[in-house]
């Protein structure tokens, strides 16, 4: 029934978009293309459609509300959304075609390490604001002063996070982490065993796996045999992340649990079963149900899961938050230009669903570009997402 | 390290090896009736996965009826498949390459479209794990891997002594023969085709309350089928499973000692051995 | 891995036709910048060249009745390898591009020749598991060197040639077009001249049966063995030129999917004449972008056009011309 109600969705929507324009455009509207890129197809779409519904949730409501007003402007939003199968050159392929052929200024939104690397060798030549979730450290740096990450990435969690395990938990001395092996799951790691050493922890093991693997027995008896106290299933994905914490319950481990770049809590309880995610830690992500998450996440999730009948994850929210940033920093600046906006979103602290959210990051990569929120940290309580405790990056601490 | 730790290792390599074996058989079996490679076969063993979520976990059917009515229904794909396409491409390898795959990528695209992509968990029908002389054993992981046994074994009877079964084997020594013996070799290649879809539904289930199902989940099984059909021998039942236990001891023993995602290059370095030393794989005929 | 049969007859023996073919193709690369200097035109053109480049080489193996699925190998081999050299060696593209291909080509005697022992559906998938043993090595290994999975970012373009006084640099959109419309027309020119060539007439012999090849004093390996070197080099090339007009390389980049991609284009087009991987590369790439925004309705749509390519036109899109000509029913011989 759902494949039938989804090509009817393809049929009508362009349809309806086109009536739209026509009743309520009015001839004086102009249009505001924003590109949005990601994997949605193939084993890592999870990413790829969040990002792509988070961005739609905000254009929508932008549009509803009678679009965007800039200067003496007012700008309907379209969205233009393509697919890179995670593939780099394909990535790069993309970003041409929204460059040059859609000649979008904004692409907001865009996952998987290599690709936004790609990306990046299209749009800071040709000056585009490009916005991400990428984890790459090398993702940002002053020689890409078009490029952001909107949502926080190891490098502002690990050490908050493993300062906060290391005052409530002290018991806690030997930490193994374990990532998938590509740039985010390194870099993740990486911060992970850095903020580990830098506290007194004893890194157990400090461990990869190829994407897609489901069968973790292999590597979890090699990590149990080095006596963890805590497991952090650092960058692992959802559904990778869960399958790792069940059948580390199943070879008998009974120690702590951690999910450094967490992303969605409720797939992972769902995959890991309730007993094997009890007590999971996860400090980078969002719990849409939460009571303590303000009323505006509170009606987003609620809407997301009715209009995509799927709980949103933190790359949903982040990149409608993006979203929500770039075009307050549009109105600001009261231009399109992207660096006059550029000089708008550096300039002071939004109010967004995060909270106060500023940019920043200098310290960890020589140019102020990374967003910056407190990190809320979480903790799977009998098969529920309940918020335990508040700590600030490091980086937002001055 | 402790020679618990090794045996862990093994155990854990052997672990799953029969399930993996169930969809290297189903994949040889087609190549040996049809002489395609069929790249879909993955998604075969998704639909599978899918229909023990609907089945097992949405309505709470027995998980062992469920089981069963995955590999019909699955079972049932696979005819409808056969019928509609993969007949005209019998011998034609080259063709039959890139139906698959067109096959591959509509039935994944389908999954996404109608099921979502993010992962659906099936809840384990068996649950805890045994422990002995310091070796553990989880009871899910036990059970499924005597199913694919008794699967298995359930193959090797049915081509061993069934009439269908013997027809089966006689179209894939020679099918010019066997046409002239009087095997109905339409009816022969919708079946084995089916049965040979089933086999990867029938894996599809058994691994659903494993690994959670999700539209993707079809591309690991078949890797390591084809891993195990090559060290094998294509067409060669006995191949596989000294194949699968072959290629579940080297990762498990691997892992010990390289890292995880390296350990993935020890598969294929076996098989590139195994046909250097026999060209057909170690139970490959002439 | 054998082709299809029907059409295997190179048609043309004379060089009329193949030169007919090359002008047109030429003629079609020149007339493009002059038609359109839109960047994004220019971006997918340039793809286009360089698949084309790939395709053009894997026909020729699947001329001699295999198909090699780590082609693609060699042009990540080639690939990093210029890159490597550029970046650590410091030595200019325009020395790393030929050592870059022969790098690619020496890699290829060893594994080619231990690959070509096998046969068929052996041969397919040995050729898949040395494709992942590449990537993989790539991906996990020499982690300093190779970038691992963070793979190599700041790869410089093309350095600038002197000509008669001038600079010819190579960092635009057009330039780089350019450059690789040069290499892809030596790359055709050699390719086609083979394919009419004793060379040819050998191949397809081969293809249509090894044996009896073998019987008429053909040394069957040894065919097969320069055709997957000679393969292997203009991969090498192409991926030279990937690296340094991409700028940033990932093991991911020279894995399963993009090679399958090659295949079909290959296959779709036609594996019977030397013409059939230029139609398919083309049409399916054009095809490709137009359908992006579809997200994943384009591989719904995409498999449902390979599935029915392949029902109606077995032998490809080149031998649809021909077989509307003569008015047979189109339809699919059960015959193998």
């Amino acid at each position: 029934m759902r494949i039938r109600a989804s090509i009817a969705a393809v049929v009508i929507a362009p349809l309806a978009a086109v009536v739209g324009t026509v009743v309520m455009g009015g001839a004086q509207d102009k249009t505001l293309s924003i590109g949005v890129l990601g994997p949605l197809s193939g084993g890592a779409a999870s990413y790829g459609v969040e990002l792509v519904r988070g961005a739609e949730m905000k254009a929508d409501e932008i549009n509803k509300a009678g679009g965007l007003k800039v200067g003496a402007d007012t700008y309907r939003i379209k969205l233009v959304s393509y697919d890179h199968k995670a593939l780099a050159a394909d990535a790069a392929t993309a970003a041409n075609k929204l460059v040059f052929q859609d000649k979008v200024k904004y692409i907001i939104g865009n996952a998987v390490g290599a690709t936004c690397n790609a990306v990046q060798t299209v749009t800071e030549p040709e000056k585009v604001l490009f916005s991400f979730v990428c984890w790459g450290t090398n993702n940002l740096g002053p020689d890409k002063p078009h490029s952001f990450r909107v949502m926080l990435s190891q490098w502002e969690v690990a050490e908050p996070f493993y300062r906060w395990v290391k005052e409530k938990h002290p018991q806690i001395k030997r930490v193994a982490a374990i990532s998938p092996n590509d740039t985010s799951g390194k870099d993740t790691n990486t911060a992970v065993v850095k903020a580990l050493k830098a506290l007194g922890f004893e890194v157990a093991a400090d461990e990869y796996y190829e994407r897609g693997t489901k069968d973790f027995y292999p590597i979890l008896t090699k990590i149990l045999a080095a006596k963890p106290d805590m497991l952090d299933v650092a960058a692992a994905p959802a559904g990778e992340g869960g399958l790792i914490l069940k059948q580390a319950r199943e070879l008998g481990f009974k120690g702590a649990k951690g999910w450094t770049a967490g992303t969605n809590p409720f797939t992972i309880i769902g995959v890991a079963g309730k007993d094997a995610a009890e007590g999971v830690w996860s400090p980078a992500n969002i719990n849409v149900r939460s009571d303590f998450v303000s009323a505006t996440v509170r009606r987003f999730g609620a809407e997301y899961e009715k209009r995509y009948n799927e709980v949103p994850g933190v790359i949903a929210v982040a990149n409608y938050a993006a979203f929500d940033v770039i075009t307050k920093a549009m109105q600001e600046a009261r231009s399109l230009d992207t660096d006059k906006v550029l000089a708008a979103l550096t300039q002071k602290p939004f109010e967004t669903v995060w909270g106060r959210l500023v940019i920043g990051g200098k310290e960890t990569y020589g140019i102020d570009r990374q967003f910056l929120y407190p990190v809320v940290i979480s903790e799977v309580r009998d098969g529920k997402v309940v918020d335990i405790a508040q700590v600030l990056p490091t980086a937002l601490k001055k | 390290m402790s020679i618990d730790l090794l045996v862990q290792a093994l155990l854990n390599g052997f672990g799953l090896a029969m399930v993996y074996v169930l969809v290297a058989l189903g994949l040889t079996l087609i190549f040996s009736i049809l002489e395609i490679i069929n790249f879909a076969h993955g998604e075969f063993y998704m639909l599978g996965g899918y229909v023990t979520y609907y089945v097992f976990a949405v309505f709470g059917v027995n998980y062992f009826a469920t089981l069963g009515f995955a590999i019909l229904a699955v079972g049932l794909a696979g005819v409808v498949a056969e019928r509609l396409i993969f007949r005209y491409l019998r011998g034609k390898t080259l063709n039959a390459f890139i139906v698959s795959l067109g096959l591959l990528w509509v039935m994944q695209a389908s999954a996404q479209l109608s099921f979502g992509v993010l992962d659906k968990p099936v809840p384990s029908a068996f649950s805890g794990i045994v422990r002995a002389f310091g070796l553990v054993i989880s009871v899910e992981r036990l059970v499924v891997s005597l199913s694919a046994i008794v699967l298995i074994a359930a193959l090797y009877l049915f081509l061993r002594w069934s009439r269908p079964g013997r027809a089966m084997r006689a179209v894939a020594q020679d099918a010019d023969a066997a046409a002239l013996q009087g095997v109905d070799i339409e009816l022969v290649s919708a079946l084995g085709f089916g049965i040979g879809c089933a086999l990867a539904g029938g894996a599809g289930g058994l691994l659903a309350p494993v690994f959670a199902v999700s539209p993707a989940m079809g591309a690991l099984p078949v890797v390591k089928a084809f891993i195990i059909i090559i060290i094998g021998g294509m067409g060669s039942l006995p191949g596989a499973v000294v194949g699968g236990l072959l290629l579940g001891s080297v990762e498990g023993l691997g892992s010990l000692f390289m890292g995880s995602a390296a350990v993935n290059v020890l598969g294929f370095l076996v098989v590139i051995l195994v046909l250097l030393v026999r060209p057909r794989g170690l139970f490959g005929g002439a | 891995m054998e082709p299809s049969r029907g059409l295997s007859a190179p048609p043309g023996r004379a060089l009329g036709a193949p030169i007919a073919g090359l002008a047109l193709l030429a003629a079609g690369v020149v007339a493009l910048p002059q038609l359109t200097r839109d960047s994004y035109y220019l971006d997918v053109a340039t793809t286009i060249l360089m698949n084309l480049a790939l395709t053009m080489s894997l026909r020729l193996q699947v001329s001699t009745g295999q198909l090699n699925m780590a082609h693609i190998s060699f042009m990540g081999i080639g690939a990093y390898a210029s890159a490597l050299l550029v970046t650590r060696v410091g030595i200019s593209f325009w020395a790393a591009l030929p050592i870059a291909a022969v790098v690619a080509a020496l890699l290829a005697f060893p594994i080619g020749g231990l690959a070509l022992r096998v046969t068929g559906p052996y041969y397919f998938l040995i050729t898949f598991a040395f494709s992942e043993v590449v990537r993989l090595f790539f991906n996990n290994f020499f982690v300093d060197l190779f970038g691992g999975p963070s793979g190599l970012v700041g790869i410089p373009k093309p350095s600038a040639l002197p000509w008669f006084g001038r600079a010819l640099t190579f960092t635009t959109k057009l330039e780089l077009y350019t450059l690789m419309a040069a290499l892809l027309l030596v790359t055709a020119a050699v390719l086609v001249r083979l394919e009419h060539s004793r060379f040819g007439l050998v191949a397809s012999a081969i293809r249509q049966g090894d044996l009896l090849a073998e019987t008429l004093g053909v040394n069957v390996f040894r065919y097969k063995l320069t055709a997957y070197v000679v393969g292997s080099l203009v991969a090498g090339v192409a991926g030279a030129f990937f690296a340094h007009s991409h700028q940033v390389l990932h093991s991911s980049d020279f894995g399963l999917e993009p090679m399958v991609l090659l295949v079909v284009f290959t296959v779709i087009g036609g594996t019977g004449s030397v013409w059939g991987p230029v139609a398919g590369t083309v049409l399916m790439t054009i095809a490709g972008e137009l359908l992006r925004e579809l997200h994943h309705y384009e591989s719904l749509v995409f498999g449902v056009v390979l599935i029915l390519t392949m029902l109606w036109a077995p032998d490809g899109l080149v031998a649809l011309p021909g077989k509307l000509a003569r008015r047979r029913r189109v339809g699919v011989s059960l015959a193998p």
